[in-house]
């Protein structure tokens, strides 16, 4: 640690350690120096010069932007002086000549850096009576982004944000001086799956959301902070909502996790809520159709059922966007109505909806990982799917690590995003197309120097459904005994590690499959999951619940999955439920109510504790709060416990991290043969994203992705084509990946289209000469 | 009073070819960087420079020997010579790159010999497509004789030369910004600190940035001494420069002398006087970006300290005459219309200040002026350059934004009525 060393401001002795950049010191101590480009997430650039102070030099006071001067020994700051002020009324003017002052329409007004500053900070009436400078406004920048250059104050966060932070540097500067201007190059769209962020930290309205623009006025707004569920990174948020209806949702600045960021699918995932097509009432199947009911004569049904059916099967098919707290109680009544009752641990009759879900690397032997450990690792290591898709805060934590210094080595053919960053990519020679690790680590110098004796952190997954746990013990186990390593099971879901962690032993789809009796009765719950979309086993779980006499979906919407059921009991959503989640790292972080639930929907817990209740086994649980403190005494022996009251603290906002054994039991496919990669992609056809109207479009987009050497195989030279398969015809655009092995074709499982495609039969690409390009996306 | 020629002797003595490797030889050149490798080690040509107390040639004024001395310790280290000759009557460079440019190559070669630099650039002036082509073609011609490229003059070093054009930027002739713009990015200046080209430049590697007229008076020095090029011109401004005359005077030019006689003496002898032998209204002595002198100035040295002590600058050695006739605030507003256009848009001071400053001189010039301009104008001026002092205060990150301030506090200073004959009066309000 830097010894803190002594400064003055305003007369005033502070401390600061060395080198910290003033305006931070300044504001730690309570002094606010005004700003528009300095973002404490993005490199100082001093451009905006309204933080500008006095500070005094050998040569006499010199002003000098707060932003980029270090704290030294005995500095002496004025930042009220006549000189600054006048500096920085000055400033403001300046800004404000050539701004359009359209607040009465504009969307950041009442949130506005600039308006407030100029409030506080600037003159008070304009001198400039010449016309202002023009420009269209606002132009769409990409599907879900608008840009009004009129706004801009040309601070650069945006384009330093896509540059330094996200890497995909789409938004740029053009012409220079008072012609300068924010924009994307020609045919270049902002396409980033973090553009959101640059409307968040623009400090003015110029970059705005199609979801947000004119919904609301930021004093009409309701917030809560709460944690997205997107994927198992569980970033910290802000909801926002208005009469009811949610419009927006923020990224909070918290060190551990999202530190501010995050991807728009986390940020813009949420007009489902108030869809149309929401279910919003119990629906019976009578004939082909379904109807409403009473919730008394829905869990009556069930009773009836369970005991018509004489001692049926019972089985859930479990998603991961249930609470920590719903994951409890769905435990409880698994275990209530297992026939067997637990006796073995092979018995356990709850199925998680993930292909890519395996044993993962927990107990004692393997140390694991925090986010922030990947700041002090030496190197990182990936196997994983592709982390960009699926954990995009995740691939910005790495990014950021690989800045800073660490080395990064990648394997497989799955993350070619991530690839781009790689120190060592190790590819076709490594691994192979059926993701066997071809030679033993050891062997791999590369591999050897950068982790022997290092810390290292490792991110480990599932490519492929196909993938042999082998491959992956072999390279985990030579890491753990080589290395300081840390583990991160890349477990992307939701709260994935909230339903492991909470459920006494969990099962894949794959299980489900082959331990379903069709001899025998069978009543099958799927709570939040869509398994007969997007998923290897589509087909055979869709056989096996028509095959069931008795389907019970909790979900939110009618979908492939819930159109088969008997009962459909819709439930509550983000912002609708109170509750806990538990990260990729186990920390546990509260998810809070904002929106009352809509309809007569209720709670996962609700449901099923009125269904134990029919049943005669005496459940009390009346709120949340009961099940959280029950579960919270689990943690008896941490300093703190995750109870809604500690997570709720600002001082320990940020959760509680935990240990708990983890029962997984899922087995390798027989299968190892297949042709066609199959993976997931951030945007996709989810039943929430289909029905947010503000993001759907950007899962439609219809791809395949193979190199050249393997499109010349094909015989492909136009970026459209044809993918057959059986019946199956698929118009797709072509995209040539040169990370790509030879033979290996990589299409998206969540798009709508492949969901009949089965990656294990073979297949056939053709040209679309007669078509223009999709322009789908 | 005689030029004196030290930089364009060759090019005056041989007017049609003095481009050419061959003639440039035949009169002795590449002489200092054959005897540089023979007989010196890097410090002594340092210290040789340092005992010319040479001068930066590119409007700074820095100590050149000084500056070498500076550069940081690294194993790549680079020499930029800055060409990017854009300050508005500054055309000096610009014969020293077309018609003398083996002299400039063979002052890189000594220049990277003392500081032990394998890499140097030639960052020239987008719109000079003519020296640019002469200065390539001079750097193919000293490649193919072994002067440039691997082991030179049999040396056992290696030196490469990479010229580059610019795009047409006034501001990368701004130091960090031409590094920007030599690396592919936007030609904006970089912050300072941390970015001091000596120890951050190009690449981040330590860097070396000189003017061309700087670095073509390293082979006389290291020809004849350090010690016989001090002897010429004064204390502080040794040696002799080339001044580019312009503007209302009977011989424009450029005129290679010793620093020291007065810029009436220097108009009168070399300018041939004003045209139709009218009077100096006011000159500018050292480019666009410095403050005006009046006609009753005329006697200043033309020295670097002098013009300093007087408040203004000697800057690139540009002299620009303006008769009694001259509207002058159409020659500011000329001057801030140049510095508005190019602002390199990066700091909001200057963006937008340089800008507001043209369209109310604008204003004024085409006599839609109001009473309280001036004041406005000054305003402005203090939001840029903050108590209108000289040397600049800035609130900018580059002196360019003060750049456009000077000629308005020229024109304020000395010439106020002829700002308030084309304003209406005040109207004072009585509010009793």
């Amino acid at each position: 640690m830097t010894e803190n060393i002594k400064f003055t401001v305003n007369g005033n002795e502070l401390e600061a350690k060395s080198g910290e950049l003033l305006i931070e010191a300044c504001e730690k101590s309570g002094i606010h120096i005004p700003r528009f480009c300095w973002h404490k997430r993005l490199d100082p650039v001093g451009m905006c010069r309204m933080c500008l102070v006095e500070v005094e030099t050998p040569r006499g006071k010199a002003l000098v932007p707060s932003c980029t001067t270090e704290i030294t020994e005995d500095l002496v700051v004025d930042t009220e002086s006549a000189v600054v002020t006048k500096a920085q009324e000055g400033i403001l003017e300046f800004l404000l000549i050539n701004h359009p002052l359209d607040c009465p329409v504009c969307d950041k007004a009442g949130e506005c850096p600039l308006q407030d500053q100029t409030m506080a900070y600037g003159p008070g009436e304009s001198r400039f009576v010449e016309e202002k400078r023009h420009f269209e406004k606002p132009i769409p920048i990409s599907e879900i982004i608008l840009l009004d250059r009129e706004r801009c104050i040309l601070c650069a966060r945006c384009t330093r944000f896509s540059d330094e932070i996200s890497g995909d540097p789409l938004i740029e500067f053009i012409q220079r001086g008072n012609k300068t201007e924010v924009n994307t190059f020609p045919d270049e769209p902002f396409r980033s799956y973090f553009s959101g962020n640059t409307v968040q930290i623009c400090p003015v309205g110029a970059l705005t959301s199609t979801s947000y623009r004119f919904k609301a006025r930021p004093w009409d707004l309701k917030k809560v902070s709460s944690t997205c569920n997107c994927c198992s990174v569980g970033c910290s948020i802000e909801l926002n909502t208005s009469q009811n209806k949610m419009l927006r949702i923020l990224g909070e600045d918290n060190e551990f996790t999202n530190q501010g960021w995050l991807s728009d699918k986390g940020r813009y995932n949420f007009d489902y809520l108030h869809s149309e097509n929401r279910v919003l009432n119990i629906l019976s199947k009578e004939e082909d159709s379904f109807s409403k009911i009473s919730i008394s004569d829905a869990t009556e049904m069930i009773k009836n059922k369970i005991a018509e059916l004489d001692n049926p099967n019972i089985k859930f098919i479990l998603g991961s966007s249930s609470t920590n707290e719903e994951y409890f109680v769905i435990n409880e009544i698994a275990n209530y109505l297992n026939k067997d009752k637990f006796l073995s641990k092979d018995s356990s009759n709850i199925y998680f909806g993930d292909d890519l879900l395996f044993e993962g690397y927990f107990g004692d032997q393997y140390s694991q990982a925090k986010l922030e450990d990947l700041d002090s690792s030496e190197t990182i290591v990936v196997w994983a799917e592709d982390i960009k898709d699926n954990l995009p805060i995740l691939y910005l934590r790495i990014k950021k690590a690989v800045k800073n210094g660490s080395k990064l080595i990648v394997f497989g053919h799955t993350n070619t995003a991530i690839a781009g960053l790689a120190d060592f990519y190790f590819g076709k020679d490594i691994v192979s197309n059926k993701f066997e690790l071809i030679r033993n680590p050891n062997e791999i110098e590369d591999l050897k120097n950068n982790i022997e004796g290092k810390k290292v952190t490792v991110i480990t997954g599932k490519s492929t459904v196909f993938q042999k746990k082998e491959s992956l013990d072999k390279l985990i186990n030579y890491l753990n005994e080589k290395a300081e390593l840390k583990v991160f099971n890349s477990f992307s879901k939701g709260n994935t590690f909230g339903a492991l962690q909470n459920i006494d032993e969990v099962k894949g789809l794959n299980e489900f499959c082959n331990e379903f009796d069709t001899n025998a009765k069978n009543i099958v719950f799927t709570i939040g999951v869509n398994p007969v979309n997007s998923s290897y086993f589509s087909q055979k779980i869709k056989e096996n619940l028509i095959a069931s006499d008795f389907v019970i979906s909790l979900d939110l919407f009618v979908n492939e999955t819930t159109e088969l059921a008997d009962l459909i009991l819709p439930t509550t959503s983000l912002g609708e439920k109170e509750g806990t989640v538990t990260n990729m790292e186990m920390r546990v972080m509260k998810q809070n109510k904002i929106l009352p639930a809509p309809g007569s929907t209720l709670s996962e817990w609700e449901y099923l504790v009125s269904i134990l209740n029919v049943l005669g086994e005496n459940v009390n649980y009346k709120n949340e709060i009961e099940i959280n403190n029950y579960l919270s005494e689990q943690y008896k022996n941490q300093e703190k416990v995750p109870t809604f009251d500690n997570l709720n603290k600002p001082s320990n906002l940020f959760g509680v991290l935990n240990k708990k054994d983890i029962n997984i039991n899922i087995k390798d496919l027989k299968e190892d043969n297949f042709s066609l990669l199959m993976v997931r992609r951030l945007y996709g056809d989810s039943s929430t994203q289909i029905n947010s109207p503000s993001i759907s479009m950007l899962g439609a987009h219809k791809f395949i992705e193979l190199n050249s050497t393997t499109a010349k195989k094909y015989g492909i030279n136009s970026k459209v084509g044809n993918f057959i398969q059986g019946p199956n015809s698929i118009l797709i655009n072509i995209e040539i990946n040169e990370y790509l092995p030879d033979d290996l074709v990589i299409a998206p499982i969540n798009r709508r289209g492949f969901e009949d495609i089965d990656p294990s039969l073979d297949f056939n690409i053709t040209e679309a000469k007669n078509r223009e390009e999709l322009n789908v996306n | 009073m005689k030029e004196t020629l030290l930089l364009t002797k060759h090019m005056r003595e041989n007017p049609e070819n003095s481009h050419l490797i061959d003639v440039y030889e035949k009169n002795n050149g590449y002489s200092a960087a054959r005897k540089v490798f023979k007989e010196n080690n890097p410090g002594e040509v340092i210290e040789e420079i340092k005992t010319s107390n040479i001068r930066g040639r590119g409007g700074a004024g820095f100590p050149t020997g000084v500056k070498w001395g500076f550069l940081a310790e690294d194993e790549e280290r680079y020499l930029v010579i800055n060409a990017d000759e854009s300050e508005p009557g500054t055309f000096k460079d610009r014969i020293l790159l077309e018609r003398d440019p083996h002299q400039l190559i063979e002052g890189i070669i000594v220049t990277s010999f003392a500081s032990n630099i394998s890499k140097a650039f030639i960052y020239i002036r987008g719109e000079y497509a003519k020296p640019a082509r002469r200065v390539q073609d001079a750097v193919e011609q000293a490649y193919e004789k072994g002067y440039l490229g691997k082991n030179i003059f049999d040396s056992g070093k290696d030196l490469d030369v990479v010229v580059h054009l610019g795009a047409g930027a006034y501001i990368c002739g701004e130091e960090t910004a031409l590094l920007n713009s030599l690396e592919g990015r936007r030609g904006e200046p970089r912050l300072k600190p941390p970015y001091f080209p000596a120890v951050k430049g190009l690449y981040n590697k330590p860097t070396l940035v000189n003017n061309v007229e700087t670095i073509s008076s390293v082979p006389w020095i290291i020809n004849n001494s350090g010690k016989d090029y001090a002897k010429l011109g004064v204390e502080g401004s040794t040696g002799t420069r080339i001044f580019s005359l312009s503007g209302h005077v009977n011989n424009p030019g450029n005129f290679e002398i010793e620093m020291g006689c007065s810029f009436g003496e220097f108009i009168d002898t070399f300018g041939n006087g004003i045209k139709e032998n009218k009077t100096v209204k006011a000159f500018i002595p050292g480019g666009a970006s410095a403050p005006w002198f009046t006609g009753e100035m005329l006697d200043i040295k033309m020295t670097i300290d002098d013009v300093a002590n007087a408040g203004s600058m000697l800057g690139s050695g540009a002299v620009v005459v303006m008769d009694e006739d001259t509207n002058l605030v159409l020659a500011a507003k000329s001057i801030v219309s140049f510095f508005a256009h190019e602002s390199c848009g990066q700091c909001t001071p200057c963006r937008e200040g340089t800008t507001w400053l043209e369209m109310i001189l604008e204003r004024i010039s085409s006599g839609r002026g109001r009473a309280s301009d001036i004041d406005l104008l000054l305003d402005v001026c203090d939001n840029i350059s903050p108590g209108l002092a000289w040397p600049p205060q800035m609130t900018t990150i580059c002196p360019l934004g003060p750049s456009a301030v000077s000629p308005i506090t020229s024109l304020m200073g000395s010439f106020r009525e002829e700002v308030e004959s084309l304003l209406p009066k005040k109207v004072l309000i009585n509010n009793d």
